[in-house]
């Protein structure tokens, strides 16, 4: 469903970032995307949510080349993924509720379709004793959680996630971790970015390895393969 | 598998609708301080344009209601006879373009100086028994246009003094209110940059304020019209409340003014209060298109996320 056909990246003074990869996602995987600092991992991310554009290639999410989506349909393919960021970016202002409500209410949902899906995820991530709170009374974890409801809500085919235990500790990642296992259990193609060896070398799942902005190593139940 | 959706609903829900106007008062009570700064200008500046299209106005109604009442006054050489007055009376009359010719002797024409003069007349006893008016001809004519060249023929013809007629004073109305028109619309475009550049600063900062969220509205797949238009009813109502308060006090000084102006120039003939209801639409459109143009200005830079 997700196809990177012989994608580059190049920065504005010349550095590239990715060059030449190709790799095909299928629906129902879960998949790490490892690597050092700096490899590449951040913009095969950013590029999947189409923040950037490829320098070359062709990115091919379900039969659509995204070089090629106009300004308009862009956020209609964002209504597709769900984006997790390291650092969570919710409102302050707003309760747990409605920052997972906010996702559905700009594109319109109904009041009744927005309560009926936001009381489902807030099971989901375990946080419906916490509707009512404000994300700074919350720890890393439940914000992170939080965060995940809120990238599910709209019923996502793929979700998109940028280090979302980095700034967790272990056992709150592993929490996480399980959160995401058991959205892809329902179907979310999962794509991760992450730094995080014993996540990666327990959950035994595809893992792509970038290097200096090429793929080297593509396994199905990998490893993380780093000593870091 | 289903394949991706990129195609959405094109109306607007009235939920929706009820979001942004909420979204945008919402913003403006948090902005408090900018928001009054904004309105204030917005305020100021349509309040001086009103006041300058009404008084052109004005000015305008006054020198075409003193050109309709234009006449040429043909004042004739001393010592004519009976029969060269009326012969120069006849060619005036044959003369295409006239439409009344009256004769005022001498004598008629003392006599309507002294009833000007009134209390004063006194100051005529000087002259004792001589009389310094000429004779003259009052010729009206049927096109105001015509007024100049009449004038000219009819200087032209022998025994006449000279013709005089209200050209000038009508001519430096003209330059006066051609003048105020260019002074005004200079500080017009003035004050619109300013109440521009004060919306669209308002603007950017509740933009500003927000980023985090725009850019999440972004992510989570809102289109850019969803984001933008809580921004630009902002910057509308700003503009909008403007105009309001400049009307009102537009409304308020005009009935001041032609209050004064009735008491003591009565014969000025101004137009009537219906003039600033008359431009009032107009006021509120120029406001909530400034407010919408500086909510744009702001928005271009911001909205990339």
């Amino acid at each position: 469903m997700i196809s990177f056909q012989g994608v580059s990246k190049v920065y504005g003074k010349g550095s590239v970032a990715l060059s030449d990869v190709t790799v095909d996602i299928e629906k129902g995987d879960f998949i790490f995307v490892v690597g050092p600092s700096g490899a590449g991992k951040s913009t095969f991310i950013k590029l999947l949510f189409r923040e950037i554009l490829p320098t070359n290639g062709r990115l091919v999410i379900n039969g659509r080349d995204i070089g090629k989506l106009t300004l308009a349909e862009v956020p209609y393919l964002r209504r597709n993924l769900g984006i997790v960021f390291q650092d969570y970016r919710l409102l302050p202002n707003k309760t747990v509720y409605d920052n997972i409500a906010f996702a559905m209410e700009v594109i319109e949902a109904s009041r009744r379709e927005i309560q009926r899906r936001v009381n489902h995820v807030l099971n989901l991530v375990n946080l419906s004793s916490k509707t009512d709170t404000y994300p700074n009374q919350l720890s890393g974890g439940e914000q992170q959680r939080v965060a995940i409801a809120r990238a599910i809500v709209n019923n996502p085919q793929v979700v998109i996630a940028d280090e979302p235990t980095g700034n967790l500790d272990p056992d709150t990642s592993w929490e996480i971790m399980k959160i995401f296992e058991r959205i892809n259990k329902g179907g979310t193609t999962i794509v991760m970015a992450t730094h995080d060896k014993p996540v990666v070398d327990a959950m035994k799942k595809r893992v792509i390895a970038i290097e200096q902005g090429c793929i080297v190593r593509d396994q199905p139940k990998g490893a993380y393969g780093y000593e870091d | 598998m289903s394949g991706i959706s990129l195609k959405g609903r094109t109306a607007m829900k009235i939920r929706t609708v009820k979001y942004f106007i909420r979204e945008a008062i919402s913003s403006l009570r948090h902005n408090g301080l900018m928001s009054f700064a904004s309105v204030s200008t917005v305020a100021l500046s349509l309040l001086i344009l009103g006041l300058f299209l009404v008084m052109v106005l004005n000015l305008n109604n006054i020198a075409s209601t003193l050109e309709s009442k234009v006449e040429i006054t043909v004042y004739l050489q001393d010592n004519l006879g009976d029969y060269d007055k009326r012969q120069i009376g006849t060619k005036i009359t044959k003369l295409s373009g006239v439409t009344e010719v009256n004769f005022v002797t001498k004598e008629d024409a003392l006599k309507r100086f002294k009833d000007r003069l009134g209390e004063q007349q006194g100051l005529l006893n000087a002259l004792g028994d001589t009389n310094p008016l000429p004779d003259a001809f009052e010729v009206k004519v049927d096109k105001p246009d015509n007024v100049k060249t009449l004038a000219n023929m009819i200087s032209e013809i022998k025994g006449v003094e000279n013709a005089k007629f209200g050209q000038e004073i009508i001519e430096q109305l003209f330059a006066l209110t051609r003048m105020i028109r260019i002074a005004g619309l200079l500080l017009i475009v003035f004050l619109a940059l300013a109440a521009l550049f004060i919306i669209s600063n308002t603007i950017r900062i509740t933009v500003f304020a927000r980023r985090k969220e725009i850019g999440i509205m972004k992510y989570v797949g809102a289109t850019d019209w969803f984001i933008r238009w809580p921004f630009l009813l902002e910057g509308m109502i700003l503009g909008f409340s403007g105009a309001l308060i400049s009307i009102l006090l537009l409304l308020k000084i005009y009935a001041i003014f032609t209050q004064q102006v009735y008491e003591s120039l009565a014969f000025l003939p101004l137009l009537p209060q219906v003039v600033v209801t008359n431009i009032s639409i107009f006021l509120l459109v120029v406001g909530a298109a400034i407010g919408a143009l500086g909510s744009t200005i702001s928005l271009r830079r911001f909205m990339k996320v």
